[in-house]
């Protein structure tokens, strides 16, 4: 999930689709982001690369919209409705994430699991 | 006829559709079209055999995963089913907390490290306990593991919590196996049925069995069940339990998690994490409640709220800037238009300003501005990409290019040391824009500096008076347009206050630029000065007819070099202001990525 800056980045993507539930006056998404360009990567537990600076998935309220959507904890959001979110600071991405207008925020994550499986599929079978 | 089977040889296709209505050719066709069709059907069936291998393998891969052969699985007529053995190996991810830190070797380490892999061993066990469809003595081997590795895991924690006692609780992690005691046994319904990712939004009140749980024991223990984690062994990053410390974790008190404690000087602020399932408005509430505590002239040690928020708290120094342009030397009478313009043109940006006057001066995207203290989103970001002159560079010099190259006056400067105490000083808190010569520290040269203070000041108070000195702390963003002809061009939205510090260098700022105390002392003696200058009428053009007196120093080759780099600059205001039209977004300049989508 590391990149240089400037060059494309590649990442096996997921899409999420999570529609906000409304509790009360404001609408919830069920789960917690850490991370960003204004954050200290290095304590980042869910980052493989510790220069990582990208928001990441920290909590996923059981039974919760974005647990239902498939979000995971763990994730590291690419995309939120299309906006980038890999070069954001914390607040940004909240921002995006928790506008109050949209009921539903369509993310692109990406997690080591994906791109295991990716990875496996394009390698072949380990023989057994 | 014989071509016509000649042809049919080589072509047979073309032979089987257009002379179908041709019995002797049909009949002729038809040995050589069996052939081929044969050949056909034997490369199908080997690819077909290539790909129930294919199936096979990767029906037996799934079977070792999931435990169960897949009812995909293709068997031969009378070919009995592989049997598949499962779970090769097997790894326990721990989570953080039960990673034990402190001195290496101590027993209490080594106690905790055991017992938190054995927590793991002992979960595993319990849902091989739970596994359906297994036999009767599996069943039973598997119960007795489990107990076995219950009771090791009550050992062990009874083991730590006697040297956690005899360590006097120092231990880092100091209330971890307690209260996992209490629920380690209790009741094995709820654990299984967690699924894989459920981790608990809610911070756990130590009283709270399943909370605790839950934390302790994150269930991507299994590989073999969940292959997604199989290949990561050990988190072993050093994350800071937050969730131990803070009581309202998903609440915004982790966002702004007291930045007058941890304030290193510009460092990224610590990892927090936010929930997403408070409104956003919130938290600028919670800030602006931050904020007015700050604002008061007492606390002016406290650092600007939206810094405290970020948790990034040595930015506000370097987010300062007072930007000044001087064009008194070319002799220009003041004309009221030109004052009437630097009022306009004139920014004070600080965080008590109310959101509405702060954000005047910018075309951003209103809704990304709007109650935000003066860390700006939007198209002002590209100053934080490029170095901090290009802010200034960008809007005066763009428009005043010519003048200040033929009047290099402009004035950047900047202090980095952190805002003195509260007193008479107005100058205490704000920081001084600090333009790129000065940057390199030993061009530096401080005898001109009081006086730009003063002048700034002068300004600022001509057109701020009744604000309090501790008002300005902040930012300052002063501009004297270019002559009088040009005032008309520039719009007031031209002129932004930018946060001029560079996320992405944050060294050059702390280590370059005058130290505090050669501020400060400018300061005193601005204020000295200043109080003899008291009597005179503000005008900006009397106040900058004393400054004449500097000229010389500005004219220094540093200044060609500051004229250069406003030259370069300008031809990527096109550029910045194409940034301008995106909706909050901002283009990282150089060496940083572009966050385009």
């Amino acid at each position: 999930m590391a990149f240089v800056p400037g060059q494309p980045v590649t990442a096996v993507v997921q899409r999420v689709e999570i529609q906000k539930l409304c509790q009360g006056d404001h609408l919830i998404l069920g789960f917690s982001i850490g991370g960003g360009m204004d954050q200290d990567p290095v304590q980042n537990p869910y980052s493989e690369d510790k220069t990582d600076k990208g928001i990441y998935v920290t909590r996923v309220t059981p039974n919760g919209p974005a647990e239902k959507a498939g979000l995971m904890m763990g994730d590291k959001i690419m995309q939120v409705n299309g906006w980038d979110m890999t070069m954001v600071t914390h607040d940004q991405a909240r921002k995006r994430l928790t506008k109050k207008k949209e009921d539903v925020v369509r993310l692109l994550v990406t997690r080591k699991s994906l791109e295991d499986a990716v990875k496996h599929s394009m390698s072949g079978y380990p023989k057994h | 006829m014989e071509g016509y089977g000649e042809t049919s040889d080589t072509d047979s296709g073309i032979i089987l559709h257009s002379g179908s209505d041709s019995p002797t050719v049909t009949t002729k066709d038809v040995t050589t079209h069996t052939r081929a069709m044969k050949l056909k059907h034997q490369s199908l069936q080997d690819s077909l055999q290539l790909c129930v291998l294919e199936l096979k393998k990767l029906c037996i891969r799934e079977a070792e995963l999931t435990g169960k052969l897949s009812a995909d699985y293709p068997l031969a007529p009378g070919e009995a089913p592989p049997k598949v053995r499962r779970r090769i190996g097997a790894s326990f991810q721990l989570d953080e907390q039960s990673i034990p830190r402190g001195p290496k070797g101590s027993p209490l380490t080594l106690v905790d490290a055991e017992l938190a892999l054995q927590l793991k061993i002992y979960e595993a066990a319990r849902r091989l306990c739970r596994e359906e469809h297994q036999n009767k003595a599996v069943r039973r081997s598997r119960l007795q593991q489990c107990k076995r590795e219950e009771k090791r895991v009550k050992e062990l924690q009874e083991s730590a919590f006697q040297l956690r006692l005899q360590h006097g609780r120092s231990s880092p992690l100091p209330a971890f196996s307690i209260p996992f005691r209490e629920h380690g046994h209790s009741d094995d319904s709820s654990l299984s049925d967690s699924p894989v990712v459920d981790e608990d939004v809610h911070p756990p009140p130590p009283s709270s069995g399943p909370a605790c749980r839950d934390q302790n024991q994150l269930p991507q223990t299994f590989p073999v069940s969940s292959p997604s984690t199989a290949d990561s062994a050990i988190l072993s990053s050093p994350f800071t339990p937050r969730r131990a410390g803070s009581p309202g974790l998903d609440s915004m008190l982790s966002f702004c998690s007291n930045p007058e404690s941890e304030a290193p000087p510009i460092q990224p602020s610590p990892w927090t994490e936010s929930s997403l399932d408070q409104p956003f408005q919130k938290t600028k509430k919670s800030r602006s409640s931050t904020k007015s505590t700050a604002s008061s002239p007492a606390s002016s040690q406290v650092l600007p709220p939206l810094e405290a928020c970020l948790g990034n708290p040595s930015l506000p120094q370097q987010l300062s800037q007072l930007q000044l342009s001087d064009r008194l030397a070319n002799g220009t009478p003041p004309t009221p238009e030109l004052r009437l313009h630097r009022n306009l043109s004139l920014r004070i940006s600080n965080p008590e300003t109310p959101p509405e006057e702060r954000s005047r001066g910018h075309y951003g995207p209103p809704e990304t501005m709007r109650g935000y203290p003066p860390y700006h989103y939007g198209p002002q970001e590209n100053s934080e990409d490029s170095h901090s002159e290009h802010s200034f560079s960008t809007r005066s010099g763009s428009v005043c290019q010519e003048q200040q190259g033929e009047f290099p006056r402009a004035r950047h400067l900047q202090h980095p040391g952190p805002t003195g105490g509260p007193g008479p000083h107005a100058f205490q808190g704000p920081a001084l824009y600090q333009s790129p010569r000065y940057q390199s520290g030993p061009s530096f040269n401080p005898g001109h500096y009081p006086g730009d203070v003063a002048y700034a000041l002068d300004l600022v108070r001509g057109y701020h008076g009744p604000r309090a000195p501790s008002n300005r702390r902040d930012c300052m963003y002063v501009e004297v347009p270019g002559p009088a002809m040009m005032a008309p061009r520039r719009a007031p939205q031209e002129v932004r206050l930018s946060r001029s510090p560079s996320l992405w260098e944050p060294q050059r700022y702390r280590s370059n630029g005058p130290p505090r105390q050669l501020v400060d002392d400018h300061l005193k003696s601005w204020h000295h000065r200043n109080q003899f200058r008291e009597p005179r009428p503000r005008s900006l053009d009397r106040q900058g007819a004393v400054r004449v007196k500097t000229v010389p120093d500005w004219m220094s080759p540093l200044t060609h070099n500051q004229r250069y780099q406003e030259q370069v600059l300008k031809s990527r205001v096109q550029q910045q202001r194409l940034v301008d039209d995106g909706p909050g977004r901002w283009f990282g300049e150089d060496s940083k990525a572009v966050s385009l989508v």
